[in-house]
């Protein structure tokens, strides 16, 4: 123990038996299909969601290839429908929503707080469980026909549509569900099980991102599920809600589904913000700059972000007060978005910048942020939305977010909280070259995208004019390279849980609570319960001996 | 081709088939403008230079500290540990709310030109009615056409959308215009249409843009395409979509357009399959004899009450057209065909009608 006191004490005992941890406290296959440890109900959301990742992935190279020559190289157009639904589908339902709450917010909430698990552990197996049954349910119905509406399943198209909409429109239903649960026990949680000493401005900014999000979780998500319902209804028994031949309106379902996701897109952003918000500051050692203004700016977008679903909508005929209205507060969450950009920037400025690769990572999402986020801003003007919305240009711009910002803030977080996770630490040289990699490919894959759109190319199209025909193969070129970093990744990451290196106690030098447990911790998280005396990313507690110890 | 082996090929060459490329802004974004909503490009590349004045700064910021502040040695601390800064933080958070406040405003004010139809418009209505997957025009004259449209450079037009399935969008890219066309509700488009490029003597003035789906709609969305044609007032006034091929001009011509219009006005009562209908089936009327003459056939007709044979011929068919009910078909003694009133003199039209009608003999 240095003169340094570290916020929590840690102590390791030396012994000659490995120490017990969350990973080998038990075994056998129950003793993982029937855990209440949130730790390890992490470790199987990571393994789900990884895969439906890599699925998702994989349709979208489909795509790609496809759209290779002007009369597309695979698929007929009733197949290629499918797949760019599938694409969206599981990447959307299946992995990016779910992904960080799922996977590293239940590793690590409960360890930031200092609880000893979230609130509600069996209901969070059941939310784990309705992913499970939810990502069955899609798989089922690709078997059942498949489903050929694009994500969005936009009556009335959904409803004619001889596809398996009510399998997939079930799965939607239950993967709400899990949605919400873990949005409840994340919030009862961080009210209740926070360690003496955590005020709420003690709370490290990764929590407050996830405390935004399950409000958003638990308040827009039913809405999704009604309206699936709804639309299983009209398909089933002709209720005439949506389906224009029986009086019903079509715009209607356009404002109920947007009413959910486009907060949603706040549910898949917010916890990325928090990762990154962890990231810069424990890897340039430096408190963050304007913490209040970012736990509160991401109080307000969960706000806002009620308001403004009818900015998809600017072409549906909607009332011009209501394009007024959209588009004004539209502006307005662009607001604390660049707070929040600029505040990371001024957070490395002048710091301790480590080039390891979670910071790269991280580096990678703050530029391509920058651009999915500035983008957002052309699309939020009323005129130029009515010439690009539906095109390639909107295409690009929510796959600098969702794909570029969200799941690169995933895998930033990713390669951070690994060690914590398995007490192992992954190749460094072959994760930089892989961020580089993914970097280089992702920006190849969708540039060409925003030039096609803004000179007109539409959306989900299987066959297309021939002057776009260069820049769809610059595209997919792209795709292959993101395709080849993302394999080299996984392949590094599976490569470390074999023959990785012990990861040091604090690989990072980190002073919010989960750094002060073992790694990996143990069944119950602390070896003694944990107090705060000290303001959150107060980096002057540093235990630099810490950071030297391995992991035992 | 690797396609063949997974897919069918394709059927029929695309409809953009011919359709040349659009020329492109200075910038290299937008197709050249062929409208008057000039706000759009202006609005948009300003946005655009803002956004890339930020990415410049955010990034340029960004590099320099990752390099400049690097961390050399493991345990380096950080030159500055400053937790916030007011005044800084006040100034960013003005300045982009500015900025996007002008962009709103501007924003907001283009789109009230492009959805409030200005009177001229009013005055040249045309409608379009979106099917799966395929366009149907209507002129203010009435008249129409399929996947393609003809308009008046220099005179704003205004399209009523409308859909028979499911939700289509309305976008001609060139235009700047899009909007969705809605089962159950009409909406509207409007735009003044402009060339984009000068002209040599003698060329002919007309220029084609894309006029594409923009809202998915199934099976062959992409596909559903359309050609919009800006003409000057002099080859509007010979209305393109609607040319009737003169006595001169070679047979096939005449019975290509006899066969579009009997599509579009007799086709509904009568077949020419043989089917029954409200009138009789066109399927029969001639046959071809061994010399390749068209010979009529005998038939059943009520002149007056008296019921007798006729042998048809072209003098027949005429007159059944223009006077419907001086000689009924004995199988429908009650008569039944609508009055084609401005057919009577219209000998170029009849001629087709007559051409595509003998022409079913043929196969
Ligand atoms: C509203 C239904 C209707 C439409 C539309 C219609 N017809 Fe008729 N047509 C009839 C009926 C009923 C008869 C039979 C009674 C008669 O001879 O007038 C008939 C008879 C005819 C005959 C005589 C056929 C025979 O077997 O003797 C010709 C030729 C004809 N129509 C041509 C036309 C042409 C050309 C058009 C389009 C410009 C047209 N019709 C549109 C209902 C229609
Ligand atoms: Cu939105
Ligand atoms: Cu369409």
């Amino acid at each position: 123990m240095t003169t340094n006191t570290p916020a929590v004490a840690t102590a390791t005992p030396e012994t000659q038996a490995p120490r017990e941890t969350y990973l080998n406290c038990s075994s056998g296959f129950m003793s993982w299909a029937g855990t209440l440890d949130h730790k390890r109900i992490g470790i199987m959301y990571l393994v789900g969601v990884g895969i439906a990742f890599l699925a998702g992935g994989l349709f979208a190279l489909l795509v790609r290839l496809h759209l290779w020559e002007p009369e597309g190289l695979l698929f007929s157009n009733l197949d290629y429908n499918q797949v760019f639904t599938l694409h969206g589908a599981f990447m959307v339902f299946l992995f990016v929503i779910p992904a960080i709450p799922g996977s590293i917010g239940n590793m690590v909430l409960p360890l930031m707080v200092g609880a000893k698990d979230v609130a509600l552990p069996r209901l969070n197996l059941l939310s784990f469980y309705l992913w499970l049954t939810g990502a069955i349910l899609a798989t089922l119905a690709i078997v059942l026909g498949g489903f050929d509406t694009g994500w969005t399943f936009y009556a009335p198209y959904s409803l004619y549509t001889d596809k398996a909409v009510v399998t997939i429109g079930l799965a939607v239903f239950v993967l709400g569900f899990s949605s919400i649960f873990t949005g409840l026990n994340f919030i009862v949680t961080v009210h209740k099980l926070r360690a003496p000493g955590m005020t709420w401005f003690r709370m490290p900014l990764m929590v407050w991102a996830l405390y935004s999000t399950s409000i958003l979780q638990v308040l827009a998500t039913p809405v999704l599920g009604i309206t699936v319902l709804l639309v299983a209804f009209e398909r089933l028994y002709h209720i005439g809600i949506f389906d224009p031949r029986l009086g019903g309106d079509p715009v209607l379902f356009e404002h109920f589904f947007w009413f959910y996701s486009h907060p949603a897109v706040y549910i898949m952003v917010l916890p990325a913000f928090g990762i990154i918000s962890e990231l810069v500051s424990v890897h340039s050692r430096k408190p963050l700059f304007g913490y209040k203004l970012i736990a509160f700016s991401s109080l307000a977008i969960a706000i806002i972000s009620f308001l403004v679903w009818g900015h998809h909508m600017f072409t549906s005929g909607q009332s011009t007060y209501a394009m007024f209205a959209f588009s004004f507060l539209t502006f307005f969450v662009a607001i604390p978005t660049a707070i929040k950009e600029f505040s990371w920037v001024a957070t490395v400025w002048k710091g301790s910048v480590a080039l390891n690769s979670p910071m790269l990572y991280a580096l990678a999402f703050l530029i391509i942020f920058a651009i999915g986020g500035l983008t957002g801003v052309i699309l939020g003007t009323l005129n130029v939305n009515l010439h690009l919305h539906d095109t390639y240009f909107v295409v690009a711009h929510f796959h600098y977010v969702m794909m570029g910002s969200i799941s690169l803030a995933f895998f930033a977080g990713l390669h951070h909280w690994w060690p914590k996770m398995f007490g192992k630490m992954y190749s460094e040289t072959l994760a930089k070259i892989a961020c580089l990699i993914i970097f280089v490919g992702f920006n190849m894959t969708f540039i060409p995208q925003f030039i096609m759109g803004s000179r007109g190319m539409p959306r989900r199209y299987a066959t297309y004019v021939p002057e776009f025909e260069p820049f769809h193969q610059a595209s997919t070129i792209g795709a292959i390279i993101l395709g080849c970093g993302v394999a080299l990744m996984v392949f590094y990451l599976l490569q470390s849980l074999l023959s990785g290196k012990k990861a040091k106690e604090n690989q990072w030098g980190g002073v919010t609570l989960d750094w002060h447990t073992p790694t990996p911790p143990p069944h119950l998280n602390f070896d003694h319960e944990p107090k705060v005396v000290h303001e959150v990313y107060d980096y002057s507690t540093l235990d630099y001996e810490s950071m030297q110890r391995d992991a035992t | 081709m690797i396609h063949y082996l997974i897919q069918d090929p394709p059927q029929d060459p695309p409809k953009w088939d011919g359709v040349p490329a659009p020329d492109i802004d200075q910038f290299g974004q937008f197709p050249k403008l062929a409208s008057t909503f000039h706000d759009v490009d202006g609005l948009f590349y300003f946005t655009y230079a803002v956004c890339i004045f930020f990415f410049v700064l955010i990034t340029g910021v960004l590099l320099y500290s990752v390099v400049a502040h690097r961390r050399k040695t493991w345990d380096q601390k950080p030159l500055s540990n400053v937790t916030h800064n007011t005044p800084l933080e006040v100034v960013w958070t003005l300045i982009p709310l500015v900025l996007v406040m002008i962009m709103f405003a501007w924003g907001f004010k283009g789109s009230l030109d492009m959805t409030v139809v200005p009177h001229e418009a009013h005055l040249n209505t045309y409608k379009a009615t979106a099917k799966q997957w395929s366009w149907q025009f209507t002129y203010p004259d009435g008249t129409t056409s399929y996947d393609e449209v003809w308009v008046e450079a220099g005179k704003p037009v205004q399209f009523i959308l409308e859909s028979k399935d499911v939700l289509h969008a309305f976008y001609v890219p060139a235009m700047r215009v899009k909007r969705d066309v809605v089962p159950g509700r009409y909406q509207s488009a409007w735009f003044e249409p402009h060339f984009t490029k000068e002209f040599a003597e003698g060329e002919p003035r007309e220029q084609t843009f894309h006029l594409f789906c923009a809202e998915y709609c199934g099976l062959d969305h992409s596909r559903m395409y359309a050609k919009v044609h800006v003409v000057d007032a002099e080859t509007m006034a010979k209305t393109p979509w609607n040319l009737v091929p003169k006595p001169e001009d070679p047979i096939e011509d005449k019975i290509a357009y006899g066969k579009q219009f009997a599509n579009a006005q007799c086709l509904s009562c009568h077949s020419t399959n043989g089917a029954p209908g409200v009138g009789p089936t066109w399927k029969g009327l001639f046959t071809k004899d061994a010399d390749g003459n068209y010979v009529g056939r005998q038939r059943d007709v009520l002149e007056g009450g008296q019921k007798k044979t006729i042998t048809v011929d072209d003098a027949y068919i005429l007159e059944s057209i223009k006077e419907p009910m001086k000689k009924l078909a004995a199988e429908f003694p009650n008569g039944g065909m609508s009055n084609f009133d401005s057919l009577k003199d219209d000998e170029a039209r009849l001629a087709c009608i007559l051409a595509y009608i003998k022409s079913l003999a043929d196969n």
